[in-house]
C-alpha cells in the first residue's frame, strides 16, 4: 500500500510539465503583448497620480491584475487599451477616493512635479539648458491639466496614446458620440489656454510673421 | 452643411474618425468656408502640440524589473520540477 505507484507518479509529472509549459507560454505571450506597453502605462499613471511612487504602484498593480486575468484578454484586440482600462479602474478604486477636489488645479504642484521628474526621468535627448523648450513643455502640460478631467482624459488617450474613438469609448464607458464631443470641446478649451501662454511669450502670430 | 454642424466634426476629422459620407460633406463645407478651414487648421495644430510637447518618460528600471519578476514568479518552481525528469 505504501509502495509508490509508478503510473501515478508519471501522471503527476505530466500534469506538472504541461502546467509549466502552459505557464511559460502565458508568460512569453504576456511579455510580448503586455509588458511592451510599460512606458505608456507608466506615463499615463504619472498623469493620473502626479506622483512617481504612486505611479509605480499603480502600474505594478495593473500588471499583476492583468497577468492574473490574462486569459480574459480577447486575443487580437488592442492589449494596450485593455491594460489602460485596468489601470484606470485601479486608479479610481485606489487613489481617487482620497484625492483633492476635482477641477481645482494646483499649478505649483504641477510645476514641482514636472521639474522634479523631468530632471531624473527624462528620456529625451533634449538638453535642459534649452530654457525655451522646457518652458513650453511645462506650459502645455499645465494647459492640459487645467482642463476638467473628462476632457483631459480623452485628449490624452487620443492624442498622446493614439487610441481610436471606439477604444476610448470603451475605456471611459461612454458612447462614441460622447467621446467625439468631449474631444471637440476639450480641444477648444485647450487651444484657448495655449493661446494665452503663447500670447504671454509673443510667439503665436502664425499668420502675420513667420520668424 | 452649415458651420455649426461642421464645427462639431472638426476634431473628429483631425483624428480620421469621420464616416465616409460625413467626411465628404465636411470637406465640401471646408472648401467653401474659410472660417471653418481656419478652425480645422487650428485643431490640427493643437493635436500636434500635445503630441510633441508632452514629454514621455521612461519607466524606471526598477519598475521594469519588478514587472518582469511579477510575470515569472512561477517559473523557478516549474523549472525545478522539470529538472527531475
Amino acid at each position: 500500500m505504501d509502495k509508490p505507484d509508478p503510473t501515478r507518479q508519471a501522471k503527476t509529472r505530466t500534469i506538472k510539465e504541461s502546467l509549466s509549459r502552459e505557464e511559460r507560454q502565458k508568460q512569453l505571450e504576456f511579455q510580448r503583448e503586455a509588458v511592451v506597453h510599460l512606458n505608456a502605462l507608466y506615463n499615463y499613471s504619472l498623469h493620473l497620480t502626479m506622483n512617481p511612487s504612486d505611479a509605480e504602484d499603480l502600474v505594478q498593480e495593473t500588471y499583476l491584475k492583468a497577468y492574473r486575468f490574462f486569459n480574459s484578454f480577447e486575443r487580437g484586440t488592442n492589449c494596450k487599451a485593455w491594460l489602460f482600462k485596468i489601470l484606470k479602474n485601479n486608479y479610481i478604486n485606489r487613489f481617487r477616493k482620497n484625492s483633492k477636489e476635482p477641477g481645482k488645479v494646483d499649478y505649483d504642484l504641477i510645476k514641482d512635479f514636472y521639474h522634479s521628474i523631468k530632471d531624473t526621468r527624462n528620456d529625451t535627448s533634449e538638453t535642459d539648458s534649452d530654457y525655451f523648450h522646457s518652458l513650453l513643455h511645462e506650459e502645455v502640460y499645465q494647459a492640459l491639466h487645467s482642463l476638467p478631467e473628462e476632457f483631459r482624459e480623452v485628449i490624452q488617450l487620443c492624442d498622446i496614446e493614439g487610441f481610436t474613438y471606439e477604444e476610448i469609448a470603451n475605456m471611459v464607458e461612454s458612447p462614441i458620440g460622447t467621446v467625439r464631443s468631449r474631444l471637440y470641446r476639450g480641444r477648444k478649451l485647450l487651444r484657448a489656454q495655449l493661446e494665452e501662454y503663447a500670447k504671454k511669450y509673443g510667439f503665436n502670430n502664425d499668420n502675420d510673421n513667420d520668424q | 452643411m452649415n458651420c455649426k454642424k461642421a464645427g462639431v466634426l472638426i476634431s473628429a476629422c483631425v483624428d480620421g474618425e469621420l464616416s465616409l459620407s460625413e467626411e465628404r460633406d465636411f470637406l465640401l463645407h471646408l472648401s467653401e468656408c474659410s472660417e471653418c478651414r481656419g478652425e480645422y487648421e487650428d485643431a490640427k495644430k493643437t493635436k500636434m502640440i500635445i503630441r510633441e510637447k508632452i514629454i514621455q518618460f521612461k519607466a524606471p528600471e526598477t519598475l521594469m524589473i519588478s514587472i518582469m519578476q511579477l510575470t515569472s514568479f512561477n517559473t523557478k518552481e516549474h523549472e525545478e520540477s522539470l529538472l527531475y525528469e
